[in-house]
């Protein structure tokens, strides 16, 4: 088929990038909703400076207009405690995130950029990451090993969850190397340094930044999984922690008194999933020409 | 546009015989964020039983896309907006939808895609496609169909159990080819519709390719049209010529003839361009410019007036239409064809008689 | 058939080496643990009047080797046992042969994470083809909205959000253990019904899990096949849609396969968190506990059936790939 399609005439980056959020409705709430955590776990400890204040004439109180999302079991402010634990949760799957797309992209890039031996090397590496089972794993490591700050327990994560996005930029090396970039690069005589950093990872850099917020999701997942099943020993206020006394002290699954307990934290992860994934969207459509002209 | 049908020709072409498929004032859109854009415009065009028609132009003159509209099969975004496609014994294809599309292409009209694509299901052997298209047109004896199609294969030089028991990646491009003319012609199809037969085969497969298309089209007094930008595939098989521009049929006529004296200045330059190929390079001349995609294409005045040695302001004002300028010839262009040319244009000898493709 | 066969023995290798790894990792893991669990149980035995002869042989008997012996041979018996298909004995099952322990938890945990991957895997693809097709269409983005949502979604929020809903809210589901205590095992209709609904929520859970990346993982596959050159030929050669459907399905679900071994090792992972929400007793639920109860031996065990199981999932993956694709197979 010989059938061109005309190509939509460049627009100034910038307006572009606002006409696809804008295109969908959903799209900016997706970024409003991630904007909102951001904010809520870089400002809000904050609001509440502090210790968690302890109220025993109100445990379990439902939502009031003092309490917004009732108490908990020992009669702290549900609310607050959502809010004061987002930092650790999010600070540690923003570490994981990055963590996992520096050692992916690197490896993915040697892999696709060297190909034989250091490619199948690396991928059987890769393959071996993949397979393993990962929160298994990360359980039977808490047992040697006590994650106490965010950044270390963001960094543990990470070293298990790079294997997807090494495997993206491979093939997205590959694919750049098939489409002749590297010969037209090395014709030129430029460096292997500087085929790799300045012709090579800016054109993959928009799919690791893709898969980077992707991964977000399932390291926000694995961290408050940890912790709601308490294998890691309880050293802040989190997500997961409030997950666990809900559902293992609170009885919360027998009695639904403890309700906003059980459900603030929910909500909250689904919230994030759920902004990233509707941002996603746009971010797919900026990046991916091929999905606007079929739309 | 005035007169566009090049079909009153009558006894100006040799053994005439009724208009197979009888293409008239054809337009079709693309419909982008940019408005409606034309890919074809007014299109006319006859295919003869007994007759191969070539259409020539670069990619992105709209040559696919016509060839598609004969089976009504125009890809989203495109639709055909006027005109219609009289095929014998079938009708105007462009009113029809559904299930009398579905079994009029096919069964009535063959079309074989470029030998680089896979025109094949991988995950089926050949033996079960030709059963599935038995069974979607209802064939009866499916028997009969397996072994019209073995008798097909046999005569393009296949062996037709091996073939027919194989998948499509333990044939090479050549064999293919050739089960996709199979394929096409197996309902006892009577138009045969080919889509760049020959490109991406190396020589030797080509020259197979042609031979098995002319056999094939003479043996079964099939209308064939081979759309192509190869002029040394047409010059080689074709009775009758169609030169696209721009969406537009810009020269038509003869084979023979067209490609000794052509009138349109662009088939003039066209073949000018692959003289480059065949040897001599100084009578290459390359075309300057660019062809147009649908969103550079002139609106208003004649499509290749930019690229064009002859323009005049003429040119830039109104859309020259297709017209008869000597019995059996039609082209759009508001120079006036060369005296010598009109003079000289006297019924050619058919191209298959000539072995050097009758070019200069 | 070689490239195939080569193919087979590549990943053969590779899950022996994962199995043989993490094989290796919990022995140095217990090693390394605070107060090597095997000089901890010993001193303890000791400390309760056991003479010293006796409890080291207990230790032995227990952990898979004796806590005295060089590092190195006390690897090599431990692997030694391993290769006899000797994990040791459970500490809080008493006396209990880990095998044992694991073998009774082991189908609570392949039945459902097969019967749910069974079950997304067709609703998914299913969806997928849907949402392709209509990708332009408002029904087609919500069904790709979905499957992204789904395919984010942690487990346990999932199982949580489930359990919480249909047995707490309306209570028209039961949970924990795999079946009501009252009703004695055996072949009976009643014991099965109960065993069947008690594996609702967590075969629901995994299905759900799946349910999201086979839709878009079907979905991408599809639209790929949909603009391949045999789909158009065969609409041009007036092939029937019933049939150009089945030619645009096979070939998208194949490339499927090879996600289908990750996607059991995702579930196989995953049912540590489902099997604890539901409290039911597989192989998760079994790592979890003897974590909990300092159960190493155990631990070690449970750790390296999650890893055989995925080992074997991925080579039967595999295998399933060459059925039914036939530029493997010849």
């Amino acid at each position: 088929m010989t059938v061109t399609f005309p190509s939509a005439p460049a627009l100034p980056r910038r307006s572009r990038t606002l006409r696809v959020l804008t295109r969908r409705p959903g799209r900016v709430v997706g970024l409003g909703i991630i904007v909102l955590f951001a904010l809520m776990a870089a400002f809000g400890p904050l609001l509440y400076p502090g210790t968690i204040a302890v109220d025993p004439e109100a445990v379990y109180a439902p939502p009031s207009a003092e309490h917004w999302l009732g108490t908990d079991f020992a009669g702290s402010d549900v609310l607050q405690e959502v809010v004061v634990g987002a930092r650790y949760v999010l600070l540690t799957a923003a570490v994981a995130a990055l963590a996992a797309a520096a050692v992916g992209t690197l490896v993915g890039l040697v892999a696709g950029f060297r190909r034989g031996l250091a490619d199948s090397g690396l991928m059987r590496l890769t393959d071996f990451v993949l397979t393993l089972p990962g929160l298994p794993l990360l359980i039977v490591l808490s047992t040697l090993w006590s994650f106490h700050s965010a950044f270390q327990m963001g960094l543990v994560l990470g070293a298990t969850g790079w294997g997807g996005v090494a495997r993206a930029v491979r093939a997205q090396t590959l694919s750049l190397r098939e489409r002749g970039f590297l010969e037209a690069a090395r014709g030129l005589g430029l460096s292997q340094r500087h085929i790799l950093l300045r012709e090579l990872l800016p054109n993959i850099a928009p799919y690791v930044a893709m898969n980077l917020l992707l991964s977000v999701i399932g390291f926000i997942g694995a961290e408050v999984a940890l912790f709601f099943l308490g294998v890691v020993p309880f050293s802040s206020e989190n997500w997961g922690v409030m997950l666990n006394q809900a559902v293992f002290s609170g009885g919360v699954m027998s009695s639904p008194e403890a309700l906003t307990y059980l459900l603030a934290p929910l909500a909250c992860i689904l919230l994030i999933t759920l902004g990233i994934v509707l941002f996603m969207d746009a971010v797919d459509e900026l990046f991916n020409p091929r999905l606007r002209e079929r739309s | 546009m005035t007169d566009p049908t090049p079909h009153h020709d009558g006894a100006a072409t040799a053994g005439a015989r009724p208009a197979e498929v009888e293409i008239r004032d054809l337009t079709v859109v693309y419909r982008t964020e940019h408005g409606d854009l034309p890919a074809v415009s007014h299109a006319s065009l006859d295919l003869r039983a007994g007759e191969i028609t070539g259409l020539v132009g670069e990619s992105g003159s709209g040559k696919s896309t016509l060839a598609l509209s004969l089976l009504n099969a125009v890809p989203a975004p495109g639709r055909i907006t006027t005109g219609s496609v009289e095929v014998a014994g079938v009708g105007d294809v462009t009113r029809l939808t559904g299930r009398r599309l579905r079994r009029t292409r096919g069964s009535a009209l063959g079309y074989v895609f470029q030998a680089s694509q896979n025109s094949l299901n991988p995950l089926k052997t050949v033996g079960k496609q030709l059963l599935d298209l038995g069974r979607s047109h209802e064939v009866e004896d499916l028997r009969g169909l397996v072994r019209r199609a073995g008798d097909l294969c046999e005569r393009m030089g296949l062996d037709a159990d091996r073939v027919l028991d194989s998948y499509q990646h333990e044939l090479s491009g050549g064999m293919r080819q050739r089960i996709g003319i199979v394929l096409a012609l197996v309902l006892n199809a009577e138009v045969l519709v080919l889509d760049e037969p020959t490109t991406a085969l190396d020589m030797i497969s080509q020259a197979a390719v042609l031979d098995i298309v002319r056999s094939v089209h003479r043996e079964n007094g099939l209308a064939t049209l081979v759309v192509t930008h190869d002029m040394g595939v047409v010059s080689e098989i074709a009775d009758r010529l169609a030169v696209m521009y721009g969406g537009r049929i810009v020269e038509h006529g003869p084979a023979g003839e067209l490609l000794r004296r052509p009138s349109h200045p662009y088939t003039r330059a066209l073949i000018g361009a692959t003289a480059r190929i065949v040897g001599d390079p100084g009578l290459a001349r390359a075309l300057p410019g660019q062809p147009p995609d649908l969103t550079t294409l002139a609106r208003r005045g004649c499509v290749f007036r930019d690229r064009c040695p002859l323009a005049m302001p003429v040119c830039e004002e109104s859309d020259p239409a297709l017209s008869e300028w000597t019995p059996g010839r039609f082209r759009a262009c508001h120079a006036e064809p060369a005296p010598a040319d009109r003079a000289a244009a006297v019924p050619a000898p058919r191209t298959q008689d000539d072995p050097i493709g009758g070019r200069p | 058939m070689k490239g195939f066969l080569l193919r087979l023995a590549a990943k053969l290798a590779a899950g022996l080496t994962m199995v043989f790894t993490v094989a290796t990792f919990t022995f140095f893991l217990v090693h390394a643990l605070p107060g090597n669990p095997g000089d901890a149980a010993y001193e303890g035995y000791v400390l309760g009047g056991m003479p010293p002869e006796l409890a080291r042989a207990k230790v032995a008997v227990v952990y898979g080797f004796t806590s005295h012996e060089p590092l190195v041979d006390q690897y090599l018996g431990y692997l030694g046992q391993l290769l006899h298909g000797n994990l040791g004995v459970s500490i809080s099952y008493s006396g209990v042969p880990v095998t044992d322990v694991i073998r009774a938890a082991v189908p609570w945990t392949v039945l459902p994470v097969l019967s749910g991957l069974l079950l997304s895997f067709l609703v998914g693809c299913t969806a997928g083809v849907v949402a392709a097709v209509r990708r332009n269409s408002r029904s087609g983005g919500l069904l790709s909205l979905s499957g992204s949502l789904m395919a984010g979604v942690p487990s346990f929020v999932l199982a949580l959000l489930l359990a919480f809903l249909f047995h707490t809210l309306w209570n028209v589901l039961p949970y924990g253990d795999t079946s009501d205590v009252t009703i004695a095992p055996g072949f009976t209709a009643e014991y099965l019904g109960s065993v069947a609904t008690h594996a609702v929520l967590p075969v629901a859970t995994y299905a759900l899990l799946g349910y999201g990346s086979w839709l878009l993982t079907m979905k991408s596959s599809v639209a790929s096949v949909l603009g391949d050159d045999f789909i158009l030929a065969a609409e041009l050669r007036g092939i029937a849609p019933a049939t150009r459907m089945r030619y645009i399905g096979r070939n998208a679900v194949l490339p499927l396969f090879t996600t289908l071994a990750l996607s059991v090792g995702h579930m196989f992972a995953g049912s540590v968190l489902i099997e604890d929400v539901f409290d039911y007793p597989g192989l998760g639920n079994l790592l979890l506990k003897s974590i909990g109860n300092r159960d190493y031996p155990l631990m070690g065990g449970a750790f390296l059936l999650i890893t055989v199981t995925i080992v074997v999932a991925n080579i039967l993956a595999e295998l399933l790939y060459s059925v039914i694709d036939p530029r493997v197979r010849r």
